[in-house]
């Protein structure tokens, strides 16, 4: 996973994994707190996916370009993955404000975590 | 009379974990069993069988949250049952799974959300069924 700080796409990427543990961790503490959700958590979640859209047009291009992930199939399901969870989790709650709702952001903030590191290792070689 | 619309509460958050491991194994199964069948089929259709679980404990538990329990008290002592079954013969019988399944080794590779989850669909559904009855009644 340290091959991953020597290119722009894999430094994207732990970027991506970072903020969304935190965004992960924040939603857990607003959970825990018992109180509706708040808009910036929202905010929080959109930023998010704005980063996670970013890396996957660049992973876009770099396929474009020649470069092939090393587990192919799997790589391109993870990249899916990343931009389509937070709206389908975000829709789900989104006439929802109640303390259960920032769970649901928790939860898919931390799958989206996964998701991210699974992309670095399927992209394989040294990224 | 149930609402028609699920209420908000924890089940949302369940239904999010139980889209998510719909998905994931889902995902995972197709890929595996389409580019790699040979490794080890047993466990690629044991995670195609969880795949299906989830995709029906999603919709049990859809269903429990607005009133109709029946399905979900069924459905998540199979998916417990499941569990505890793959997680036990991936252990005892090791050459069936030459590669992993979603539920080998009790779910390890997803830190074992795969045997909680049913527990906590369980203890969810009973205390749904003991807040059903005082609603209804409080309807009427």
């Amino acid at each position: 996973m340290q091959d991953a700080l020597h290119t722009s796409l894999g430094q994207l990427t732990l970027v991506a994994a970072g903020y969304a543990a935190l965004v992960a961790v924040v939603a857990l503490v607003v959970t825990a707190r018992r109180v509706p959700r708040p808009t910036w958590l929202d905010h929080m979640v959109w930023i998010l996916e704005l980063l996670l859209v970013v890396r996957a047009v660049a992973g876009v291009g770099s396929m474009l370009n020649g470069q092939r992930p090393e587990e192919m199939s799997a790589h391109v399901g993870y990249l899916v993955a990343a931009v389509c969870v937070l709206p389908i989790a975000m829709q789900s709650i989104a006439e929802d404000r109640g303390t259960w709702s920032s769970g649901v952001v928790t939860v898919a903030a931390l799958a989206v975590a996964v998701v991210a590191v699974r992309l670095q290792m399927t992209w394989g070689h040294g990224a | 009379m149930p609402d028609s619309t699920p209420r908000s509460g924890p089940h949302k958050v369940l239904l999010t974990f139980y889209a998510l491991f719909t998905l994931a194994a889902g995902a995972r199964a197709a890929v595996q069993l389409l580019t790699q069948y040979d490794d080890a089929p047993v466990a690629y259709w044991l995670s195609a069988a969880a795949a299906v679980t989830y995709a029906a404990g999603w919709v049990a538990i859809r269903r429990a949250s607005v009133g109709h329990t029946g399905f979900a008290s069924v459905m998540l002592w199979v998916e417990l049952a499941g569990v505890l079954t793959v997680g036990t013969l991936s252990l005892v019988q090791r050459h069936w799974f030459p590669d992993a399944s979603v539920w080998s080794d009790y779910g390890i590779g997803y830190g074992f959300v795969p045997a909680v989850l049913p527990i906590a669909g369980l203890v969810w559904l009973h205390r749904q069924k003991q807040q059903e009855p005082a609603r209804a009644g409080a309807d009427r």
